[in-house]
């Protein structure tokens, strides 16, 4: 690699990383005030656990706490560690990143003359945060969230709850206690902003890493290759996909990226790149780690990479 | 060491703050990002920076050891390893090569809804022409018409370098580019790559290439330094 194309490649990471660092900082501090606003997080866990109406719910999360993929981690980490149930938070982590007014807004700025594409691209997402929901629901939570998550959502949760080998104190053979651990007391604003600066520093690291492999691997890998497979309809829905991937932009912009080559690809390939970034993509598989095992994250990345491309053939057998 | 220690967390937050408000303060944005992310990153930079200095305040009033124990080993490579890279990106600015990010890249799409009215032909950008020409391509509309532009060369595989300039959405992690033909004067050697150039001279057909399409005629080449906002789009 020449000297040339590592500063070209350094200068698209410090791109990526100035450009969503902002989006990262909206995000931890969304779940910082709503941690210390509601210490207990009692509202989290009356939230809906049905496995359909769950995912509606936390997709419909996203018009409230509108994030992109970097921000709405945070988010979706502070819902489970407050004991939300699995299926609201993994549909929020799934379809917020497309079901907020800023990245509704910015599909329709940059492609006014398709209107199906302002109603397949929320659709596709609420459908994709169904699937993934659905999957990793079937994972025991053991299996799916890290230990350090996993410890801090069963402070929150009610004993029954837990399984017996899972617990850490009761008494065995006792009767189930329904009631949930006494809501603890509003933490002072210097122990919450302590919380947030480890939460912050956590993820940055994390988004620095992603930053840096997509930086990496999109100076190398020349973008003609893949949109060379533009007219193949399977074959330009893949090449779309690994472009979101690896392109690792921000929910919010990506409709306005997706229109510089809108018209040399498939309409499916289109919505492909527009569904799997938000949720699986360089820049925030890093991010993923705070929240998911390294199993559940190649579970998700397979399932989404699937129920994208079927959505695309979809597409593209009904639009071409 | 344990004050060092006992710091690095506000420091690693203040430096990432740091380097997101020394890139607006220095110009660095305008390489990087599109101007309409500069406020927002700018203001994030500012609140780093603040929450840093409250939480490095919390961290040396008496007794907060006792309550807040220092970061872990592993905690503490990661914040030094993340402290490092913000440091980095402090020491070493961003110097692309907009002809090899170019080089990587499809042509830039032009959206036609944006062509809402023309500008007379002399105060065209490089992209109004592109623009321009994608949505009405017939030469002989424009034959004759005064150019005045500036942007880089951009070398095209298999034919004489183009003028260009990157059209940015986000960040430059989306650049694309989009360059209009030059016919480049006889005799003299073609301008290198990444060059940036001001144009002065008239739209003419090319009717060697098939179909024919408009090229610049350049009367006067001005070798310039890149602009301070390079981006256009």
């Amino acid at each position: 690699m020449t000297l040339e194309r590592l500063a070209t490649a350094w200068a698209v990471f410090q791109g990526l990383v100035v450009e969503a660092m902002p989006f990262l900082l909206l995000g931890v501090a969304i779940a910082s005030i709503a941690r210390w606003l509601n210490p207990g997080g009692a509202w989290l866990q009356r939230l809906p656990s049905h496995p359909l109406g769950g995912p509606l719910t936390g997709a419909a999360l996203g018009f409230a706490l509108p994030a992109c993929e970097c921000g709405n981690v945070p988010v979706a980490r502070r819902l489970l560690a407050g004991g939300a149930p699995l299926a609201t938070a993994l549909g929020f982590l799934f379809a917020a990143p497309v079901l907020n007014p800023i990245v509704l807004a910015s599909t329709w700025a940059a492609f006014p003359d398709r209107p199906w594409l302002l109603l397949a691209r929320p659709g596709g997402a609420l459908v994709l945060s169904l699937v993934l929901a659905s999957l990793l629901r079937l994972l025991p939570e053991a299996v799916l969230l890290t230990p350090a998550l996993l410890e801090e959502r069963r402070l929150s949760q009610p004993l029954e709850a837990v399984g017996l080998l899972e617990r850490r104190g009761g008494v065995i053979g006792a009767a189930p206690s329904a009631a949930v651990p006494a809501a603890p007391r509003r933490p002072p604003l210097g122990e919450a902003l302590g919380h947030g600066v480890r939460e912050f520093n956590n993820l940055a690291l994390l988004l620095v890493a992603g930053s840096g492999i997509a930086a990496l691997v999109q100076t190398l890998l020349p973008r003609s290759w893949l949109l060379a497979l533009g007219s193949s309809p399977t074959l330009s829905i893949l090449a779309l996909m690994l472009l979101a991937v690896v392109v690792s932009v921000c929910s919010s912009v990506d409709a306005f990226l997706a229109l510089g080559f809108a018209a040399q690809v498939t309409p499916g390939a289109l919505l492909a790149f527009l569904l799997l970034g938000p949720v699986v993509d360089l820049k925030s598989i890093g991010l993923f780690g705070v929240l998911l095992r390294p199993r559940a994250i190649a579970l998700t990345t397979a399932g989404a990479a699937l129920a994208t491309l079927l959505i695309g053939q979809w597409v593209n057998l009904w639009k071409l | 060491m344990t004050l060092l220690t006992l710091l690095l967390r506000p420091l690693s937050l203040g430096l990432w703050g740091l380097v997101l408000l020394y890139s607006g303060l220095s110009g660095r944005l305008d390489l990087l990002v599109r101007s309409v992310f500069h406020p927002l990153i700018m203001g994030s930079g500012l609140a780093l920076i603040l929450l840093a200095a409250l939480e490095g305040g919390r961290c040396l009033r008496p007794g907060t050891t006792a309550r807040q124990p220092p970061p872990p080993g592993r905690e503490r490579a990661a914040l030094l390893l993340s402290a490092l890279l913000a440091l980095s990106m402090l020491i070493l600015p961003p110097v692309p090569s907009f002809a090899d990010l170019a080089a990587n890249r499809p042509s830039g799409q032009l959206e036609e809804q944006e062509l809402s009215f023309v500008l007379p032909p002399a105060q065209r950008s490089l992209s109004d022409w592109a623009r321009l020409l994608r949505s009405q391509p017939d030469p002989a509309l424009y034959a004759g018409d005064p150019v005045r532009i500036s942007g880089f060369v951009l070398p095209v595989p298999g034919q004489p370098p183009e003028l260009a300039r990157l059209l940015v959405r986000c960040c430059l992690a989306d650049a694309t580019p989009v360059g209009l033909p030059v016919r480049w004067p006889a005799g003299q050697p073609l301008p290198k790559a990444d060059q940036w150039l001001a144009l002065e001279g008239v739209m003419a057909i090319d009717s060697a290439a098939q179909p024919p399409r408009s090229q610049v005629i350049p009367r006067r080449i001005t070798p310039i330094a890149r602009p301070r906002r390079p981006f256009e789009g």
